[in-house]
């Protein structure tokens, strides 16, 4: 069992790595998330100019987007790019499950977007001089941590999808800005209309950006960051059961429908 | 000896849709009604033509597809139900150079796969440096897979299904596309493995490969084994036979026509080689009938009559028609 | 050669350019529809699009420096851009994918014809992307467009959909040289919405982003737009309205150029099966 796990763990980091060195210079995932972040963070640095905190608040609402966007974008891509190469098909048959590589390929995919947010960061500190205090930076760093563990868990969620079908593809350009409106990365969610809220309440990434924001530069309330914990941490365990059942039936579906590889 | 694999009905059936919408399904039976046993250190042959359902066959013994029917079973461990068993037992390679990370070295590659394969650390870096050796890539293993040869990816397969060492080993088509000098080295690795007692099942379209490779061999055609024999026991089968060759030139179809209404030929075939065309004809009757194969050229330049022994090729011809 | 050509000859010249024009748009609308399979439609063209007005909508709003009416019509005029960029591009750039561009070379008839009929479908997609955007707008952003003329608004768009077609034809020649089309095309999609004042008021900008903005597409249609939500007649917009249709035709022209530049050196060098 402890050795089972050993091994997992140690397969999945070297999932990371190959994801890392197979894609160091994408072009697709360099505007993902680097660009389309940084842009969005220079048109919220310009308009939110007015607000003192507006720029650490932009630095985390952008650095926010660009980790959704890499998450619809980067982690759905990559499964398809291994069916091309018909690496797929070879992970599927290997005695490692599936989710021990999926997850460390979205460790990496993860980390690697938090560029998003240090690329953000450096410009408005460097570039364009604001002072980006975090105010409450033992509340932000574990905020920071979950936010990566309920991302890379909700990543095993949206991979046997992608498995199941590369036309779920078709479906993803609608999944980025809906996000990014209702999960209050840039604005709080009191601008929509009240009907809108639950939905907010359901999104983990929401609860994500509340405890980021909070810890930052928000009032640094306590009771409101640590129940943001709590959610993402409910998140990433639901996040892990459901992949599991997720995997096991998708899996068997693919073997099942032959689409594994190219016809 | 024991049964390695154990096949019995195998029957696989594809639902492709033929419209662009995808509107309206075709059902594609791949592999009908397959059965057949390994025995333990036995190398078994499966040919076929293209699209008779060898790959299909192969890919549900290597848990990667769901049998519509039947069962397998691969060192005792069922296919579907035990899948993760199968896993651990097996190799497999798809012939060809999909399925490795280009961007990565083929040392990484390996790395990443032995890691898959669930080898210790300690042990991977002992037998990678091997199969590197064993396969003729040391000296390249630091270069990216993108920059190998067609021959050289498929032997980085070779090592790649070797990591975990497994007693049982898939080979679909493992020479396809290699040089002559690649193809033999390929088959003297097979025979190695062969000398090492593992299981191996093994797919080609080269006759002679697995006239010397194979302990038996099961033809395939539209998804049933229409023989199932050692390579001796199926050439025997065409024994009545003589093969007719001759090199002939500018003969058309209606020609090969005439002569296949001839009296006594089994089959005709033509293949074209440079300016010339080699005619080779089976026949129980061998060199009685060259003198009226050879009236009924008339008129056609012939040359270089042979008269031989029928080979495992000449077998499988007859098999699945030709 | 020209100088021969007789009545009948001329009427086959335009006959054909008509049937040209005609092929190309058809090819170009296949690919789209193709592209624009429903879901894909849902997704890509009213899902994105409206929630992205409705993303910067409400960060305008939320930053307080414009009515929020400003960042509705800026960010639905944007929408044009989807269409102009992205679709223009695909349809150039497709042949390369598909492997037909040495028939598209080949090809006796006038390339420059093709080359516009390939946008024409876009053109009007991408009025209907706008449309669609000012619609959501009115109804869940309670944009007022009581003031507005609605022929001068349809002007509007239509000279914002002409300047990005225009910059989605350069961008789909450059397409056929280079494999980072996607790239470029993003991050000028995304540069438009900093540069053409869909989300910083043009006043408010340092002259050198006004610089840039002048020389973008959309930035004057949006200028158009909002004028004519306000109001504005026909004199108001007239001016800034040629300057966008010069514009995009210049990016046209300048496109056409480089095709035919494409064109000329594949050719010399037989590449073009390669490209
Ligand atoms: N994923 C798939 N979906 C639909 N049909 C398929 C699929 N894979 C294979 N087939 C069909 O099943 C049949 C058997 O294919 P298979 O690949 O098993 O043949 P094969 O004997 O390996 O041929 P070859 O010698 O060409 O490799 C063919 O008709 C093929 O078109
Ligand atoms: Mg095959």
């Amino acid at each position: 069992m402890l050795q089972t796990t050993r091994q997992y763990t140690r397969t999945a980091l070297m999932a990371a790595e190959v994801v890392l060195k197979e894609m160091a210079v994408d072009s697709f995932i360099m505007f993902t998330i680097v660009i389309q972040p940084l842009i969005i963070a220079l048109l919220g640095l310009w308009m939110l100019r007015d607000r003192p905190d507006a720029a650490i608040y932009v630095v985390v609402g952008s650095g926010m987007s660009g980790l959704w966007s890499s998450m619809v974008f980067i982690s759905g891509n990559s499964i398809n790019a291994e069916r091309w190469t018909g690496t797929l098909e070879m992970l599927v048959a290997m005695p490692t499950p599936l989710y021990v590589v999926t997850a460390g390929r979205n460790l990496a995919h993860v980390m690697q977007s938090l560029l998003s947010m240090i690329a953000a960061y450096a410009v408005a500190s460097l570039f364009m001089g604001y002072a980006l205090d975090i105010d409450h930076p033992l509340l932000f760093i574990p905020s920071l941590f979950f936010t990566v563990v309920a991302f890379i868990s909700f990543g095993l969620i949206m991979a046997p999808i992608f498995i199941l079908s590369p036309a779920v593809d078709q479906f993803k350009n609608g999944l980025e800005f809906p996000i990014f409106v209702l999960c209050g990365f840039l604005f709080p969610i009191a601008l929509l209309p009240e009907w809108t809220t639950p939905f907010s309440y359901l999104l983990t990434p929401y609860w994500a950006a509340r405890a980021l924001h909070e810890s930052a530069h928000g009032g640094g309330d306590v009771g409101v960051v640590l129940a943001s914990w709590a959610i993402l941490l409910l998140s990433t365990v639901i996040y892990v059961a459901v992949s599991r059942r997720l995997f096991r039936v998708i899996l068997r579906r693919v073997r099942e429908d032959g689409t594994l590889g190219l016809a | 000896m024991s049964i390695a694999i154990e096949v019995q009905n195998l029957r696989r059936v594809y639902r492709a849709s033929t419209s662009i919408l995808g509107r309206e399904k075709k059902e594609i039976v791949a592999v009908s009604d397959v059965s057949f046993d390994i025995k333990q250190g036995e190398l078994f042959g499966l040919l076929g033509p293209n699209g008779a359902g060898k790959t299909t066959t192969v890919k549900m013994l290597a848990t990667l597809l769901i049998p519509t029917s039947g069962t397998a079973t691969i060192a005792g461990y069922d296919v579907v139900h035990q899948a993760q068993k199968v896993r651990e037992s097996i190799g497999f390679i798809f012939g060809g150079e999909r399925g490795l990370y280009w961007r990565l070295s083929g040392e990484d590659n390996l790395r990443y796969f032995a890691s898959l394969y669930r080898l210790d650390p300690s042990e991977a870096k002992k037998r990678i440096p091997y199969l590197i050796e064993l396969v003729g890539l040391k000296g390249r293993e630091n270069e990216k897979i993108e920059g190998y040869s067609r021959g050289m990816k498929q032997r980085l397969h070779i090592a790649r299904t070797l990591l975990h060492d497994p007693d049982i080993l898939f080979l679909d088509e493992p020479t396809i596309g290699l040089d002559p000098v690649g193809a033999r080295e390929l088959r003297s690795i097979v025979r190695d493995l062969q000398s090492e007692k593992k299981t191996i099942l093994l797919t080609t379209h080269y006759m002679f490969e697995a006239d010397a490779l194979c302990d038996r061999i099961g033809v395939i055609k539209h998804g049933e084994i229409v023989a199932l024999d050692t390579p001796q026991n199926l050439k025997q089968g065409v024994q009545d036979l003589s093969v007719i060759e001759m090199e002939v030139y500018g003969i058309g179809s209606e020609v090969l026509d005439k002569l296949r209404a001839q009296p006594h030929v089994d089959s005709v075939s033509l293949e074209d080689r440079e300016q010339k065309q080699a005619l080779v004809i089976q026949s129980s009757h061998g060199s009685e009938i060259v003198q009226d194969v050879i009236n009924n050229l008339n008129g056609y330049r012939v040359e270089r009559v042979v008269v031989r022994e029928p080979t495992l090729e000449d077998a499988y011809v007859r098999l699945v028609g030709g | 050669m020209q100088r021969t050509t007789t009545q009948t000859g001329l009427l086959y010249t335009i006959i054909s350019n008509l049937r040209m024009f005609y092929e190309g748009s058809r090819l170009s609308y296949i690919a789209l529809f193709h592209w624009l399979r429903p879901s894909t439609y849902l997704a890509s063209k009213i899902i994105m699009p409206l929630n992205q007005i409705l993303f910067f909508t409400f960060l305008g709003e939320f930053s307080g420096q414009n009515t929020r009416d400003f960042y509705v019509i800026g960010n639905a005029v944007q929408m044009a851009a989807i269409s102009g960029i992205y679709g223009v591009t695909m349809s150039i750039g497709g042949d390369r994918w598909a492997g037909t561009l040495p028939y598209l070379f080949g090809a006796p008839s006038s390339r420059l014809v093709m080359f516009l009929g390939r946008a024409f479908f876009h053109i009007l997609d991408g009025a209907v992307g706008v449309i669609f955007g000012l619609v959501l707008g009115v109804l869940v952003l309670g944009l007022d467009l009581s003031q507005a003329d609605p022929l001068l608004l349809l002007l509007a768009i239509i000279a914002a959909t002409i300047s990005s077609s225009g910059l989605g034809l350069l961008l789909g020649s450059v397409s056929l040289v280079t494999v980072n089309v996607w790239f470029f095309n993003n991050t000028l999609y995304f540069l438009l919405l900093l540069f053409s004042g869909a989300n910083i008021a043009r006043d408010d900008m340092p002259a050198w982003m006004v610089a840039v903005g002048d020389i973008l597409p959309l930035t004057r249609s949006i200028e158009a737009a909002r004028r004519v939500a306000a109001g504005g007649s026909f004199d108001d917009i007239s001016g800034l309205l040629t300057v966008e249709v010069l514009l995009g035709l210049f990016y046209a022209s300048f496109g056409f150029t480089f095709f035919r530049w494409i064109e000329f050196q594949a050719r010399r060098r037989g590449t073009i099966d390669r490209m």
